[in-house]
């Protein structure tokens, strides 16, 4: 009888993350939190309070069976079942997060389905996996009939914002962000890098991260999720600067102005806190985004002009007679 | 690696552990038709039982490595599909005839423990973890065929359209059974029906699926071990089902009721609805915590178990009623 550690050690991990304002008008409390994202009757919803609220839904997961995705052009199959879960941070920004680990080999033939069920998140490969290729295919978009899991992310997503708890009313106008992600083996002895993160068109982010062997999937998804919130924050809330002429002088603007600004400091402002929730090992991944170009940084300036702004239209507009320049 | 200085237990996964033995023996299922046959049936159904619950211990001793292998014994009455007689009536009478043949029964469960226990919606828990075997070709998108209430081993038949005038009807497909070797054995189990009243029947496989994973030790309820047998203190059995423990522990010094392995000793008449079951567990995800204490525990007994919980069933089957 085969021991259940036969797997080989996963040499590819790669998961794609839906980011967006929850559609209700108030943000969910811990409770309703827990049924919104209760998607198994048998099965707690992990919540947190510190440092923020945070409810995560069990683990999900569906089965697949098709090629994977690669660069060049090599059709591996490769059966097994992807993780999903979705989560709700402070009951305001909810995110669906698929995710798989496909080992560096397989059987050269398709196994038992039981079996592979009993080690969920894993998709093996029939025979050898080109993970270099596979991982650059997975960043660069499935081609159709390719491994796709953005679709089972969007699928669990368009599963909880049907649910009745929502009012389908969100305080503000926002778009939702992608993040895809693929992790490779880091070089024997050297720690976990973030070798690229991209920003591309379409809303879609690109991460591509090495780790040492031994990083579970569910930490690597720990991290990306974090990684997307806090992208999905800074993107939202630029584009609402974006949108605002300031300094243009009429009377009007005073509201418009508030009006606008008033949303990111009832809901969002409060959110920004990095690798809040990512193991210690993997939240030092952060830090070459903060050096440059400084996510935090950005964020910080963005909280202050946003305060400026307001404290500024808290001003009767008798004593604004001269309008500052943006 | 450190432990963290700060923890929140409701933001940690749990799954309470259940105790153990190696092996769980079904001595039998009893239904309506077998109890109006009279005792005459269940004696004659112990004497066919008895050598192969013999064999199973000695297979289990070999695999025990000769030390004594812990081995429950269990006994299903159905009060789900119909409801006859009174445990009052049944239960003694079912004891002596195991009795008379030699047999031991540790345990006696009620089908409909199996479907509800207590608060707990035990089957339809069961049926969200299923997880379809996906058919070549699924890569990512959710297969539609969940909510209908059917589970096929394969690709069913395409359904065949009514021919359009001067065209010609598509030639029927056949289904596919997905781990089929060279040819198909294909086969679609109906999981549960509705009645008018959208009350929910659960289908005798569904539920005889729960009763493994329960006999396996594989059920959780929010981490908590479901189906955990009540102890028989009272003298008699009580005239109601109802009334009688879902899972009743009737031998005070038997092993643990859960197993890393089950037998079940049926006529072959079962054969249909086992293979059903094995159709259905092939395709459940069952609690990772509690399938890791299992991996865990019974690899510090050096007992090897199946990786799939499909295969950690067995059974004997002896031709007869």
């Amino acid at each position: 009888m085969a021991p259940r550690q036969s797997t080989p050690p996963a040499v590819l991990a790669c998961g794609e993350i839906r980011t967006c304002l929850l559609p209700a008008r108030q943000a969910l409390d811990i409770r309703s939190a827990a049924q919104l994202l209760g998607l198994r009757a048998d099965e707690r919803v992990l919540l947190s309070e510190r440092p923020g609220l945070y409810a995560r839904s069990p683990e999900t997961l569906t089965g697949v069976d098709c090629p994977l995705p690669s660069a060049n052009g090599a059709r591996v199959r490769a059966v097994g079942t992807v993780t999903a879960h979705a989560a709700l941070t402070e009951g305001r920004v909810l995110q669906t997060s698929a995710y798989c680990r496909v080992p560096g080999t397989g059987p050269d033939q398709r196994r038992p389905w039981g079996e592979y069920l009993v080690r969920p998140g894993v998709v093996e490969p029939l025979g050898k996996l080109p993970h270099e290729a596979v991982a650059q295919g997975v960043l660069g978009g499935p081609r159709h009939g390719d491994l796709d899991v953005g679709l089972i992310a969007d699928g669990l997503l368009t599963r909880v914002l049907r649910h009745p708890l929502l009012d389908q009313r969100p305080p503000f106008r926002s778009r939702p962000t992608r993040l895809r992600w693929a992790a490779l083996p880091a070089a024997p002895g050297e720690g976990p890098s973030l070798e690229r993160f991209t920003l591309a068109e379409d809303e879609l982010r690109t991460v591509r991260l090495r780790v040492p062997e031994g990083t579970t999937g569910a930490e690597l998804a720990a991290l990306c999720d974090d990684l997307a919130l806090h992208d999905w924050l800074l993107t939202t809330v630029v584009r609402m600067l974006d949108g605002l002429r300031l300094g243009a002088g009429a009377a009007q603007d005073a509201g418009t102005v508030v009006r606008t600004l008033r949303p990111a400091v009832d809901h969002l402002l409060h959110l920004w806190m990095p690798g809040a929730r990512v193991g210690r090992e993997l939240a030092a991944l952060w830090d070459p985004l903060e050096e440059r170009p400084g996510f935090t940084r950005q964020w910080q300036a963005l909280v202050q002009r946003i305060r400026d702004q307001l404290t500024l239209h808290a001003i009767p507009a008798a004593h604004r007679e001269v309008e500052p320049a943006p | 690696m450190t432990e963290p200085v700060f923890r929140e237990t409701a933001a940690e996964p749990r799954t309470q552990s259940v105790p153990l033995a190696h092996l769980s023996v079904e001595l039998g299922h009893l239904y309506m038709e077998d109890f109006e046959a009279g005792p005459e049936r269940l004696r004659a159904h112990f004497a066919e039982v008895r050598p192969w619950v013999e064999a199973a211990r000695t297979a289990a001793t070999a695999r025990a490595g000769g030390k004594r292998p812990r081995i429950s014994t269990c006994f299903l009455i159905d009060d789900y599909f119909t409801r006859f007689s009174t445990p009052a009536e049944v239960v003694p009478m079912l004891l002596a005839e195991a009795e008379r043949a030699g047999l031991t029964v540790d345990y006696l469960a009620r089908e409909s423990g199996c479907a509800v226990t207590g608060k707990v919606p035990v089957a339809e828990a069961v049926a969200a973890r299923i997880v379809e075997s996906p058919p070549p070709g699924s890569y990512g998108l959710r297969p539609p065929a969940a909510q209908t209430g059917w589970l096929a081993n394969g690709e069913r038949s395409p359904v065949a359209r009514a021919p359009q005038a001067m065209k010609r009807a598509a030639p029927w497909q056949p289904p596919h059974e997905t781990a089929a070797r060279r040819h198909s054995v294909f086969l679609d189990v109906e999981l549960w029906s509705d009645d008018a009243d959208g009350q929910r029947l659960w289908s005798c496989p569904f539920l005889a699926a729960v009763w493994q994973l329960a006999r396996l030790g594989l059920l959780r309820n929010e981490g908590e071990a479901v189906l955990a047998p009540q102890p028989h203190t009272a003298g008699g059995f009580p005239d109601k089902w109802d009334e009688l423990p879902t899972l009743l522990k009737l031998n005070e010094r038997a092993d643990p009721f859960a197993a890393y392995r089950t037998c079940s000793v049926l006529p072959t008449r079962f054969l249909p609805v086992e293979h059903a079951v094995r159709v259905i567990l092939d395709q459940i995800e069952v609690d990772p915590g509690a399938l890791a204490q299992v991996a865990d525990r019974s690899g510090k007994e050096r007992m090897a178990v199946p990786d799939s919980v499909a295969d950690r069933i067995s059974y004997v089957y002896y031709s007869g009623p």
